[in-house]
């Protein structure tokens, strides 16, 4: 999965419009954040990465650009 | 509902269905919520959760697979693992909430002792009593104070087992002790009619235990089960709820070739066919057979609807090693039109509504075909491995019940006769003359602990005949039964051709002088058999009796009852007023002297009815309760 897919699949996820994230935000700063959703985010970075995330790598997770290192993505662009 | 509107549901509603990952629902969460909400005629009801572990996602999930079964949920969640203090406490926010259901999330990690290495027999007894006591005081103080149907998780298992395999034969190990815990959950759910089992223990051991738990879920979040474990949880719950509020369906339609037996009836013959143990394949479609005739056995209703020449298609039940026979079927299509056509008539010989039913098919064309010209039909991607059919039927809980009860087992018996009557029918000059010669006879009564099941599956099911489409859980028909603010009856009725079962309910709130009829219901079964006049008669007996001066009717009308719009006006009642949305009201007074009409049910007394079903007939007894 690129960088891209990774941040239209967040859109998705947190019914924003498609190419709205860009990698900077602050989760909590997202509108439609929630415990949830960051589940959501666990899983999709889990199935992206075909691993199971470390613990630590959760407590650190703040802003989007963290779920896209977590998941593998952050280096790669299509 | 317009047929574009149906086809988006069905879109929609795919998103959700099995095999459907908890990875591709999260992506749509949002997106699928929102347009699930914004389908027409969803029942609201009220749903508290309280966890021994985080809720939070438990609640996202259920709440989807809710609004997909048409049930739009409000939720109470108790705070983390404040499952026992919220009910033991009186927590004012829980009750104001007034939940319609109570589901309690625990787990393994929710018991609060486990026996000590080597402890007695005596000792892990008493151990297991003291955590059963634990949970029903908790279970005991929400039925009297909440009155809501407790749906609580049985116990799944660790992942780990400090004493290896000892730990599920000793009786002091941890599997062992969670074993008989669930055993004791289980024995309390079926002496306890508003308590059902959620069961995990079954969830966790199809998805394996390594799957169900998770390191990081756990960890970070306090979720007992992984997101792909909290996706079949609320699966099921969401199952046992619909069930509770009458929202499964009624009846399974199958296609024949390659979906009940392997091969093509009409060009391989009868002995052709692939059947039976000595063929894998074969064995896959005895089975598939075998697990049909369970839900046949249990109620639920089997119709065939295949591409074939009728003789052709009756030969493949002659099949010496097939389990389903023809008479299993309480209907039979097989000709060579289209079969959304054949489903439509399916459903009105059954007189069931086409939302009732599933259809089964193994060609993907006949299954779009169905979908798209009838999306209200349920049409699972059963694909053409005959090994998985019944997994995918079942995956989608459409079948679900919450309990089995005797009128279910007499269902398919009752469409069998009704074909006989049909023919009857055919036979008399007038309508009233075929009535008389059907012999009928009526029980009616106030509700009885007995038939408090059966009235409110009743209850919850019946959309034609309903004039107001009320809803009620067990634990309220159990109130209500019990309130002497109300004037119950109940039906049975019987005819010469077999028993119908309980078939009308009706439910009348008494204010001053009069009684407002706050449910009046009659199951499809005996529609146009006049049991609606038996019951008027019996319940201005009932209006009577207590001095009642006038009975008040009201008629809601709702997407499946107009045949009721003029229910009070055949019955003589005024009409008083009309409200908003076509609701009238109507009121009958009662005469001082009440001579009913003339009546082709005679009504029996509760003894007598329970003498004619001991002897097995309807004709023996003619004891006029009214004379």
């Amino acid at each position: 999965m690129t960088r891209e897919e990774f941040l239209l699949e967040m859109d998705g996820m947190l019914g924003l419009r498609p190419g709205t994230l860009r990698g900077t935000e602050k989760l909590e700063e997202l509108e439609s954040w929630d415990s949830t959703a960051l589940v959501g985010m666990i899983v999709l970075a889990e199935s992206a990465n075909d691993t199971e995330i470390s613990l630590d790598e959760v407590v650190g997770c703040s802003t989007v650009g963290d779920l896209l290192r977590i998941a593998g993505v952050e280096g790669n662009c299509c | 509902m317009t047929p574009e509107t149906l086809h988006m549901q069905e879109e929609i509603l795919r998103e959700l269905r099995f095999p459907a990952t908890a990875a591709s629902i999260l992506r749509k969460r949002q997106q699928l919520r929102k347009e699930l909400l914004a389908q027409p005629n969803l029942l609201q009801k009220r749903i508290a959760i309280l966890g021994g572990s985080t809720t939070t996602e438990v609640r996202s999930m259920l709440e989807l697979f809710l609004l997909a079964h048409g049930i739009e949920p409000a939720f109470y969640e108790s705070g983390y693992n404040r499952y026992a203090e919220d009910v033991l406490f009186d927590n004012p926010q829980l009750t104001s909430f007034h939940p319609d259901i109570v589901f309690l999330h625990t787990g393994w990690q929710n018991v609060s002792e486990f026996p000590e290495l080597l402890e007695s027999g005596e000792e892990v007894e008493q151990r297991l009593c003291r955590e059963i006591g634990r949970f029903q005081t908790i279970w005991e103080k929400i039925h009297t104070q909440l009155g809501a149907v407790i749906v609580q998780n049985n116990f799944d298992l660790p992942r780990l087992r400090p004493l290896g395999n000892l730990d599920g034969s000793e009786t002091y190990g941890r599997v062992s002790f969670l074993m008989r815990l669930n055993a004791e959950f289980a024995a309390y759910a079926r002496t306890h009619q508003h308590f059902l089992i959620n069961d995990i223990h079954y969830l966790s051991a199809q998805m394996g235990l390594d799957a169900w738990h998770g390191h990081t879920y756990w960890y970070n979040f306090h979720m007992a089960v992984t997101p792909a474990a909290t996706v079949a949880l609320a699966r099921n719950v969401a199952g046992i709820i619909k069930a509770v509020f009458g929202k499964s369906r009624k009846c399974l339609v199958l296609d024949l070739d390659n979906t009940l037996w392997g091969g093509v009836i009409g060009d391989d013959g009868v002995q052709n066919l692939i059947l039976g143990r000595d063929h894998p394949v074969g064995e896959a479609f005895l089975d598939f057979q075998r697990y049909v005739k369970a839900l046949q056995r249990r109620g639920v209703i089997l119709a065939v609807c295949s591409k074939n020449d009728p003789e052709n298609a009756k030969a493949g039940f002659d099949h010496p090693d097939g389990i389903l026979k023809l008479e299993d079927f309480s209907a039979f299509k097989a000709n060579w039109n289209p079969k959304p056509d054949n489903i439509r008539e399916i459903a009105a010989e059954l007189n069931i509504g086409l939302d009732s039913m599933v259809f089964v098919d193994d060609n993907p064309a006949e299954r779009a075909l169905v979908a798209s010209q009838l999306p209200e039909v349920a049409t699972p991607e059963v694909g053409t491995n005959a090994a998985r059919f019944a997994e995918i039927l079942e995956s989608e809980y459409f079948f679900e019940t919450h309990r089995v009860v005797q009128d279910d087992l007499g269902r398919s018996a009752y469409y069998g006769s009704n074909a006989q009557r049909s023919a009857s029918q055919a036979t008399f000059r007038d309508y009233g003359e075929y009535l008389l010669s059907l012999e009928m006879k009526a029980e009616i009564a106030s509700f009885t602990p007995v038939y408090l099941e059966r009235i409110t599956q009743l209850i919850n099911k019946t959309n034609q005949f309903n004039l107001t489409t009320r809803r009620y859980t067990s634990a309220e028909v159990e109130e209500i039964a019990q309130n002497p603010g109300y004037v119950t009856l109940y039906g049975r009725l019987a005819d010469r051709f077999g028993d119908n079962g309980l078939v009308t309910v009706l439910i009348g709130r008494v204010a001053g002088e009069a009684l407002e009829i706050d449910l009046w219901l009659m199951s499809c079964r005996v529609l146009n058999r006049e049991m609606e006049l038996s019951m008027f008669d019996a319940l201005v007996e009932a209006c009577q009796s207590r001095g009642l001066r006038r009975i008040v009717g009201t008629y809601t009308p709702s997407k499946k009852n107009a045949m009721v719009a003029d229910h009070y006006a055949k019955l003589g009642f005024q009409r008083i007023e009309s409200a908003s949305e076509g609701q009238t009201s109507w009121v009958w007074e009662i005469p001082e002297v009440y001579l009913p009409g003339h009546r082709s049910i005679v009504r029996i007394s509760k003894s007598a009815a329970a003498d004619e079903a001991r002897a097995g007939t309807a004709t023996a007894v003619l004891e006029s309760v009214g004379a």
